[in-house]
């Protein structure tokens, strides 16, 4: 029995040392983060360095992505060898979702934990099918700020726009008495379908209420058919169709060719560096909104692929990243919007300041909650955003009318959007 | 020298066993080399053609679906690829302009004359260029406001209100991109021309001119023949290099406008690597239809330069 008895003793001994042992045995995380690197390194290694000394028993092993991103993660995954946390945009992170690359994180965190960090509506963003595949990152508004060159504006005789609608009847004017564009407008997005953030911040819907796209109502045709117009006649720059419209429009404003820049403090940084006299006169007030009054935007997030190896540990990375305290510190980097909500009430952004950047971050920093892209990516997003852009580009180049460019997408998203 | 007067051909060599097997030691890393890189994914490539592979079967791990010939049948379905491989097939109109120049300019570059070496330097120039630094200069030319509208305004060739984006109008953009094609590619084929040039014996040119034969006939008689084989590899070269375009396409107009320029290896690219819902079945499957053209117009080329002479055999 004595024998029994210390066997059984040793056994669980053994067993308990062992656990241990195992608990605390060095787990190396891989971390994909995306076109953050040279810029950022400074801050994501700190971060990771803090988090390392957090949690003595994780190693992370950075990497930093950029245009092979999505090549690298499926490559990574089909060898084997996948990384534990990624960072992805809102419509990656659905489009990987919808095809099973990734682990729902609200099975590792909590979601009374995510909701008590993040805005709800960031997390929405994240949320497929009714789970949450993200842990919401640094984000981004579309319209985020007015910036604006004072001499243009008052050569063209106008004030800073209070809405859309006044800042579409002033295209005219400005092109027609400074030369200069008033704005360049998001009309092809290669990778998306910039246009529908158009309707939606309208209020136009995008989708009906079984789910079906339906952006082809006399009101989106109305809208599509100003835009057409205006291209038609030169108001808006011919390599608006080619170019993403932030690259063009920080290009063209440096070199006094556009009034007007409608988006995130970001195009600032740019400004500064190329024409930083443009840059000292530079004034920068509230966004433009359309007739829904909403303020869209996008956001990054980081996500924990189903191949991980360690996804626990991979799931604490991803938090630690994503709290405000660090949010915070990237924000006083880069104007980034934090996507936690304690974010909105951060000293940090009420602070009064001239300089154009600092009073850009301010004036969007703590608007986290707005960001929205406005719609969901519909399942086989990328031939869908194809057939959209392609129509839309049809109807500015006059090939077909906006209201048959709108139908004919409206017919091939219904008949090849997958659920 | 005729046919008829052709040294025979020396009797079958024999070689001790070592010598062969050496031979073979010799010839293996390579064509290990080559089944794994090549002859393994050209196979795997061309039976994905025939399967359901992607998407959300990859996600989960699931291997390959056979489903025989529907890849091919979505893709006589779908206008774009259509559209893409008539554009890949147009774009074939570089190949004999590329080749001309490009002998015509390796013809001139083979004198001995002062300063010739930087010339042919100056021409390789755009092969090493890389394709985004290309982007940028070939788009401030094309631009509205670029270069090349800049010349043809103070020339009076267009009027000032009339300029337009080279790359954003859909009548000139595919030959627009097309150009930058050939810069890029010229330089590359004239120095193979340029090699074959200076293969030439020179004792054979000396005779000719003795012989009193001018210029234009010893390059017929002389220079053309000699050259047919590096002619055959250029042409081989240049007609798959133009199905296979896509650098240039991506960067300058991403296949537009109106897709204009989508070309059939930016159908296979988009399918294959853009966003999560690659199709590798879809994409495999363009990706054979492109090699079934490119082998067919290799034989064409075959048959069209085939060495006459002997000199190849």
């Amino acid at each position: 029995m004595k024998t029994k008895t210390a066997a059984r003793l040793l056994t669980l001994g053994l067993s308990l040392a062992l656990g241990t042992a195992a608990a605390q045995s060095p787990v190396e995380v891989q971390f994909w983060t995306w076109y953050l690197s040279p810029k950022f390194d400074g801050y994501i290694k700190d971060t990771i360095t803090a988090f390392e000394k957090a949690n003595p028993n994780i190693t992370v092993k950075w990497f930093d992505k950029q245009d092979t991103m999505v090549q690298d993660f499926i490559s990574s995954v089909n060898m084997g060898s996948a990384p534990d946390v990624v960072n992805l945009n809102i419509d990656e992170t659905s489009k990987a979702a919808q095809n099973s690359f990734l682990k729902p994180v609200d099975t590792l965190t909590p979601m009374s934990t995510l909701k008590s960090v993040y805005y709800p509506q960031t997390l929405a963003n994240f949320t497929i099918g009714g789970k949450v595949y993200g842990y919401p990152w640094y984000g981004s508004l579309n319209e985020g700020v007015l910036l604006y060159n004072p001499d243009l504006m008052a050569k063209a005789g106008v004030k800073a726009p209070r809405n859309m609608t006044e800042l579409l009847s002033m295209v005219k004017t400005i092109k027609d008495k400074t030369g200069a564009y008033a704005w360049v407008p998001a009309l092809k997005d290669p990778g998306g379908a910039s246009f529908l953030g158009y309707f939606f911040s309208d209020g136009l819907p995008i989708y009906d209420a079984s789910g079906k796209a339906a952006f082809n109502g006399a009101a989106h045709v109305a809208l599509l058919q100003k835009y057409v117009d205006l291209f038609k006649g030169g108001y808006f720059p011919e390599d608006a169709l080619r170019k993403e419209a932030f690259q063009l429009a920080t290009e063209l404003y440096a070199q006094n060719k556009v009034a007007m820049i409608v988006g995130g403090p970001q195009a600032l940084n740019r400004i500064k560096d190329t024409n930083p006299s443009l840059y000292a006169k530079t004034v920068v007030t509230t966004a433009p909104l359309g007739k829904a009054q909403v303020q869209t935007g996008t956001s990054m997030g980081l996500v924990i692929p189903n191949a991980s190896k360690h996804p626990a540990e991979a799931a604490k990375l991803a938090a630690f990243f994503t709290n405000n305290a660090n949010q915070i510190a990237f924000a006083k980097i880069v104007p980034i919007v934090p996507t936690t909500a304690a974010a909105k009430n951060d000293a940090y952004f009420k602070k009064v300041s001239t300089d154009p950047i600092a009073k850009a971050t301010s004036l969007v920093g703590a608007s986290g909650q707005y960001i929205n892209p406005g719609f969901k990516a519909p399942g086989n997003s990328d031939d869908l955003y194809k057939n959209f852009s392609d129509n839309i580009e049809a109807a500015l180049l006059g090939k077909k009318t906006p209201k048959a460019a709108l139908d004919d997408s409206v017919t091939y998203w219904n008949a090849n959007m997958k659920k | 020298m005729t046919v008829s007067q052709r040294p025979k051909a020396p009797a079958k060599a024999k070689y001790s066993l070592r010598d062969t097997l050496m031979s073979y030691a010799f010839l293996a890393p390579a064509l290990i080399l080559l089944a794994l890189f090549t002859f393994y994914p050209l196979a795997y490539g061309s039976y994905l053609g025939f399967t359901e592979y992607g998407g959300a079967r990859f996600g989960q791990g699931l291997p390959p679906k056979w489903i025989g010939l529907d890849n091919f049948r979505t893709l006589i379905a779908d206008p774009l690829f259509l559209k893409s491989m008539v554009n890949s097939v147009k774009y074939l109109i570089i190949v004999p302009v590329l080749q001309l120049a490009s002998l015509a300019v390796a013809v001139l570059v083979n004198k001995n004359l002062p300063g010739m070496a930087f010339f042919r330097a100056a021409y390789y120039v755009p092969v090493v260029t890389s394709i985004s630094l290309a982007a940028v200069m070939w788009d401030w030319i094309y631009n509205k406001d670029g270069t090349l509208n800049w010349i043809l305004t103070n020339a009076h060739l267009i009027a000032k209100d009339s300029t337009f984006g080279w790359l954003n109008n859909e009548l000139t953009a595919f030959w627009a991109v097309m150009l930058v094609t050939f810069w890029r590619g010229f330089g590359y084929y004239m120095v193979l021309y340029l090699a074959g040039l200076q293969g030439i014996p020179e004792e054979l040119e000396e005779a000719a001119v003795l012989d009193g034969a001018n210029a234009w006939k010893r390059f017929w008689s002389i220079t053309v023949p000699l050259m047919k084989p590096t002619i055959l590899l250029c042409s081989l070269l240049s007609t798959i290099a133009a199905l296979r375009v896509l650098e240039e396409v991506l960067v300058l107009t991403n296949g537009g406008p109106l897709n204009s320029t989508y070309t059939a290896l930016m159908y296979v690219y988009s399918k294959a690597f853009q966003g999560f819902n690659f199709d590798y079945g879809l994409a495999s499957a363009a990706g054979l239809v492109v090699a079934a053209v490119a082998l067919l117009l290799s034989i064409i080329n075959f048959r069209v330069f085939r060495d006459d002479t002997g000199g190849g055999k």
